[in-house]
């Protein structure tokens, strides 16, 4: 049985050592969460789980971070999930780019521990 | 004059230090091209005593023309070589650097897992694994710094680093910046004293930024400071600008290697008597981000008796 009280975390990562990273620092601080490794997947997922936070890397297998980003907020069901972008690009005119489309916040993996990642994902869901 | 023309000329070692061929180097081009042009000037003034005088000038002078056109067409490919060398190892260090980024981001995330691991207690790593783990940590991090300051300074050159002004808590600015030297602090039992004087204006400034300058000046003080030193961190106003002023009393840099202190990668020779890490990026980052702010960065130094750095930043 899924804890209705928890809040639900939709983790976009492709590498899987981010990802299990993630995923365990994430449920220890008392969140639900989903994976997904590439584009599609979390489009599939995004509405299917309908997470309350969606935490989006860039650079992914079929379909790239941006396209997600967009779907998404496109979507009146999903619009409202703040998204936050986790990646390794640090051009500031990708995080123009990211925060046009939509998106929360942007972080830039190498400047975040996971520590902080959490700290931005309470505050996002404030 | 004759011994630095002499040095000049040592351009075969130069051109082997440099990687490059005689034709390509610059000195041994314009050495070739001198030469020539000297040999056809006597070669007209010669001829023109045994032919038509209008003739031989138009023919000596074309000939004098050819040479430089030629010999400079070879320096300029030399100067574009080497122009886009420097091109490819920015390229190179960027690459790499964003490559190693996400192993170095996913060395420190897991490490961050296995200790805050909610196993039960028999599961967990022992205090002596937990001792070896701390150590890949903080190399790691270490690992991190390095390649995020060679990202940070590759986008300054690039001109892709863009400042964000906003109001500063220069204070909180501050003690950011020294806490993130603690590791450092406490290795080598440095005392820091920090002054921020109360009647400083509000400041408008890339926080970010303004912590890095901050915290590559007290970082350098105490790398240099000797055991148990002092280092001195004062912020005051002046006039219009705000003024930072680190001082520390240890070793100093030489005379003769101040004009190279802000250079990329430079590295004072006093560092084999006191052995630090760093790659010398510190303090050319720090006076890239002040001349951005608008401001200045200069120092005074002593072999010996220690160094002042003075960073003068435009407060609005």
């Amino acid at each position: 049985m899924e804890d209705q009280t928890k809040k639900k975390i939709l983790i976009v990562e492709d590498d899987k050592s981010l990802q299990n990273a993630l995923v365990e620092m994430i449920s220890q601080e008392g969140f639900d969460s989903e994976s997904a490794s590439d584009g599609e997947e979390a489009l599939v997922k995004v509405r299917s789980y309908l997470p309350d936070l969606v935490l989006l890397d860039i650079i992914l297998p079929k379909k790239n971070g941006y396209e997600v980003l967009e779907e998404i907020k496109k979507d009146e069901k999903l619009k409202a999930i703040p998204v936050l972008i986790l990646t390794n690009l640090e051009e500031v005119d990708n995080v123009q780019k990211a925060l046009d489309f939509g998106a929360t916040t942007f972080m830039v993996k190498s400047d975040f521990s996971l520590k902080d990642v959490v700290e931005k994902i309470r505050a996002a869901l404030k | 004059m004759f011994l630095k023309l002499l040095d000049n000329l040592n351009f075969i070692a130069g051109c082997k230090k440099y990687k490059i061929g005689l034709w390509q180097c610059p000195n041994f081009l314009f050495l070739v091209m001198g030469l020539l042009t000297i040999a056809s000037m006597f070669g007209t003034y010669f001829a023109s005593k045994s032919f038509d005088n209008e003739t031989v000038t138009i023919v000596g002078v074309s000939i004098v023309a050819a040479i430089i056109v030629t010999v400079g067409s070879f320096v300029v490919r030399g100067v574009e070589k080497i122009a886009e060398a420097n091109v490819i190892k920015n390229e190179f260090i960027s690459v790499v650097s964003h490559q190693l980024c996400g192993p170095l981001s996913s060395i420190r995330w897991n490490m961050e897992v296995l200790e805050t691991d909610s196993s039960p207690e028999h599961l967990k790593p022992s205090p002596k694994q937990m001792v070896f783990l701390k150590n890949i940590k903080s190399a790691n991090d270490k690992m991190l710094k390095l390649v995020n300051q060679l990202l940070e300074v590759n986008r300054i050159d690039e001109g892709r680093e863009i400042f964000h002004d906003e109001k500063a808590d220069v204070g909180a600015i501050t003690d950011q910046a020294i806490s993130e030297l603690n590791d450092l602090v406490e290795e080598r039992k440095v005392e820091i004293v920090k002054r921020i004087a109360p009647d400083l204006p509000p400041v408008y400034a890339d926080a970010s930024a303004l912590k890095t300058v901050i915290r590559n000046l007290v970082s350098n003080a105490v790398k240099y400071s000797r055991e148990k030193g002092k280092v001195e961190v004062d912020i005051k106003p002046e006039g219009k600008k705000m003024l930072l002023v680190v001082r520390d009393w240890g070793v100093g840099i030489p005379r003769h290697q101040h004009r190279k202190v802000f250079e990329k990668f430079f590295r004072s020779s006093n560092e084999a008597r006191y052995r630090t890490d760093g790659i010398g990026l510190g303090l050319y980052l720090a006076k890239a981000i002040v001349e951005n702010f608008g401001g200045e960065l200069w120092f005074e130094s002593e072999a010996g008796k220690g160094s002042t750095f003075f960073a003068s930043i435009p407060v609005v």
